[in-house]
């Protein structure tokens, strides 16, 4: 099998070599656009009144590395709970994203303070995953031909800042095993560590923040997969299921159906969980359905992501295989950056009802049915 | 026809051309697979999207070296003597004895498999070794070839490595953990059943006329023994067990190296043995003997990214799940083995991952220990049949259709034990 006449000469190899040279050098161009990115991509407009600081000023740790973030600020006049709406978890999940940067880009506090992390792990957005086929950026369609571009990253730490990872992950505090992968995972990874590696550090950055801030309502931004169970759904820890429920009547007369799952006790690494058991604040992680995360997804393009029209899942849900209402064959971005949006605005209003004094009144989010009727981009800073 | 209009078509086509590129041009698997990828993301209006197929090849990055660092491993051992000093010392010690040398045998071919979760290290490394013994107990040439190859694809399936596991589990976000049970569970009875039909019948005859003495024999096993066997010679074997064993048993305060530096450290504690030998060339061999699994791994990554970013894999998906329940199985029985022609791995990612969708709500792990098992049986399949082709190489049978005909009946018995133990895994 590996006699001489079935090796290559040293012209093949050189040639072969070379043709390698090229690819590797045509599309490194392409995988390092999404490291450094034109100005315009992910640029975001911070309302008047938020304040710009970095997850670094709570963790040293992170200081000058790929982790580090931006965080925003608002104080309103009047005291008040301090809300954290925390998007981009996972890169992947465009909505959550949105929604934050819809908030950041909106809101006005009158009584309370704001926080908007946007893009909690930056370091999922430098990267697609393999075998995904999922573009590098989509387009937030606004007034006439302009629009806003954000990039569409991976669930993961791009393995350039965080490789290899153990065949198993023993998630650090509960002794939790998980696939090896998870490591690279920023919602398996809290509460974090100081001296783990650059995710659980960077988990460690957001329970620093939640602490120093002293934050009341701790807002997990997240899309999931049309077959998966929890979807469309609002996970809560023990201590915010009062709220939460609260918050599920005040949608459902609106209209909007949501389902309440409580936080397994057992489930490890996940902000619902740790910022529960290791902070004050009330811990709640929103998800709405992303059709071009899901497995059984067609055509995987930017069509997708924004529409979330796909006939797999039309076929799919015929079949009973999926979670979501989906007769109509889409599940626009829209329709879910407006659920995230709902939710977090009846979270904040009713927060006051679960503790005293710690009201929030904010102003300048539009309502759930304009964001549907208007689309994103409407809502987005030119 | 709208459900099948455009994604059916460019199935239709992506699978043509790789069968014509394989079959019609005699293009390696791998070229095959690259060719078929970039002529369906060509006709799919994505044109040759070099950035996809290179992202695509990089989702196997990390099984390719533990393959290339596990055949290093093997390699070690195969250059300090331990294998064939293992080999001759279970021969002599069990050739009176057929059964448990059947099973001996068996074990040996199916341990490489086991360690670096790839058939064909298992039948160049082990099955090389026992060929020229069991040619020498008489057990008739196509016999010793199907052997091998069964052994080495019931080793590929064995615990602790089963990358179309790994692979299978990866589609749906399962963690490769807890397999080990359910995957010996899935293996050892087929791998005792295939011993006794192939090698036992034979041996038996052997042992009992006495010509198990016969001088060529000996002189076969005298020649393998030139290293004798101590445990100083096992070192390499006992490293691995203590990294990878240590870090699963005691995962809190055992350092985890990962596999492909376990297997780089347990080769370098070769140098220990006391033994004088190359460790360039037995890297280099490794090398080379990793290429063409490696190869394929890098096509088949190109070729599924094109899959998803074309619509092919969301239309094979659902179609399967959409099937009724007795075609469900008659497909998994039939189609995981057919489409192995391309790899095992390839047939583990393209139709594991649905039919285990389609399967949810039964035992995850159990169900995708048996689609392994199954996903296996492609390594038999012409062109690449990556076991059974490198068996009957290593026997010296020329036409290897005699070789798959020996293995027709344990084939379908491992089909058929495989979905048992799907239909089984309701109850658990």
């Amino acid at each position: 099998m590996f006699e001489k006449k079935n090796l290559g000469s040293g012209f093949s190899a050189t040639t072969i070599l070379i043709i390698t040279a090229v690819l590797i050098f045509v599309s490194a161009q392409s995988y390092l656009e999404m490291r450094t990115p034109d100005p315009d991509v992910d640029r975001v407009v911070p309302a008047n009144g938020f304040a710009r600081k970095k997850l670094s000023d709570y963790f040293d740790g992170l200081k000058e590395t790929p982790a580090d973030t931006d965080v925003f600020i608002q104080q309103g006049e009047e005291p008040g709970g301090t809300v954290l709406i925390l998007g981009g978890t996972h890169a992947n999940e465009p909505a959550s994203t949105l929604a934050a940067v819809l908030f950041l880009e909106n809101t006005r506090i009158n009584q309370g303070r704001m926080i908007v992390v946007p893009f909690a792990n930056i370091m999922g957005r430098t990267h697609t995953y393999p075998q995904d086929g999922h573009p590098q950026i989509y387009h937030i369609k606004k007034e006439g031909s302009k629009s806003r571009i954000f990039r569409f990253g991976a669930r993961v730490t791009n393995p350039v800042h965080q490789w290899p990872n153990p065949d198993i992950y023993i998630h650090p505090g509960s002794g939790q095993t998980m696939a090896g992968v998870e490591r690279s995972n920023l919602n398996r990874a809290h509460p974090g560590r100081p001296d783990g590696c650059i995710t659980e550090k960077l988990a460690y950055g957001f329970l620093k923040l939640i602490q120093k801030e002293k934050v009341d309502l701790a807002i997990d931004l997240h899309e999931a997969s049309p077959e998966y169970p929890v979807v469309n759904a609002m996970v809560a820890h023990e201590r915010a299921m009062e709220l939460a429920a609260i918050v599920t009547m005040e949608l459902e007369t609106q209209n909007i159906s949501i389902r309440l799952e409580p936080s397994p006790k057992q489930l490890h690494g996940l902000t619902h969980r740790e910022w529960g058991d290791h902070t004050d604040a009330l811990a709640v992680l929103l998800e709405t359905a992303n059709p071009a995360m899901g497995r059984l997804r067609g055509r995987t393009d930017e069509e997708l992501i924004l529409t979330g029209t796909d006939k797999a899942y039309r076929k799919a849900f015929d079949l009973g295989q999926l979670y979501i209402p989906y007769e109509d064959g889409t599940e626009p971005i829209a329709e879910r950056v407006a659920r995230h949006v709902a939710v977090v605005k009846e979270l904040a209003f009713n927060l006051e009802m679960v503790r005293e004094g710690k009201g929030i009144d904010l102003e300048g989010v539009p309502d759930y049915d304009k964001i549907v009727d208007l689309g994103v981009g409407a809502f987005l800073a030119d | 026809m709208e459900w099948f209009w455009p994604e059916g078509m460019y199935t239709i086509v992506m699978v043509g051309v790789f069968a014509i590129a394989s079959f019609v041009f005699k293009q390696p698997i791998a070229v095959a697979l690259t060719i078929a990828a970039v002529t369906g993301a060509l006709i799919s209006g994505n044109g040759v999207p070099i950035d996809h197929l290179v992202e695509g090849s990089f989702g196997y990055l990390d099984t390719i070296l533990i393959i290339i660092c596990a055949m290093i491993f093997m390699k070690t051992l195969q250059h300090v003597g331990a294998m064939e000093a293992v080999a001759a010392w279970v021969t002599r010690k069990y050739r009176h004895r057929p059964f448990l040398l059947t099973m001996s045998i068996t074990v040996f071919v199916m341990f490489p498999g086991m360690i670096t979760g790839s058939s064909t290290a298992a039948v160049i490394t082990a099955g090389a070794i026992v060929a020229p013994i069991l040619l020498k107990l008489s057990v008739p040439p196509v016999k010793t070839a199907a052997a091998i190859a069964m052994a080495a694809i019931y080793g590929m399936a064995a615990p602790p490595v089963n990358i179309p596991a790994m692979i299978i589990g990866g589609g749906i976000d399962m963690p490769y953990v807890g397999f080990g049970i359910p995957l010996l569970v899935c293996t050892v009875p087929l791998a005792i059943f295939t011993g006794m039909l192939l090698m036992y019948p034979d041996l038996k005859r052997i042992a009992k006329s006495g010509k198990s003495e016969n001088g060529g024999l000996e002189n076969e096993l005298k020649k393998m023994a030139h290293v004798p066997l101590t445990p100083r010679l096992l070192l390499p074997i006992f490293v691995l067990l203590a990294l990878l064993g240590g870090e699963r048993a005691f995962p809190s305060v055992s350092p985890s190296f990962g596999m492909p530096l376990a297997f780089l450290i347990a080769a370098g504690s070769g140098l220990l043995t006391g033994k004088k030998w190359n460790p360039y060339l037995a890297s280099k061999e490794a090398v080379r003997a990793s290429l063409p699994v490696s190869g394929i791994l890098v096509g088949v990554g190109m070729f599924i990214q094109i899959m998803t970013l074309t619509g092919v894999r969301g239309f094979f998906v659902v179609s399967a799940i959409s099937l009724p329940a007795w075609a469900l199985y008659l497909g998994i029985a039939t189609s995981m083995p057919v489409f192995g022609a391309v790899s095992a791995y390839g047939s583990a990612t393209v139709l594991g991952v649905p039919f285990l969708l389609a399967l949810l709500g039964r035992s995850e792990i159990i169900v995708g220990s048996a689609l392994s098992l199954i996903a296996g049986l492609g390594d038999l399949m012409p062109p690449t049949a990556l076991a059974g082709l490198f068996a009957a190489q290593v026997v010296g049978v020329e036409n290897y259709f005699k070789v798959l005909k020996a293995c027709i009946i344990p084939a379908l018995v491992t089909a058929l034990w495989g979905i048992t133990i799907i239909l089984g895994a309701q109850f658990f």
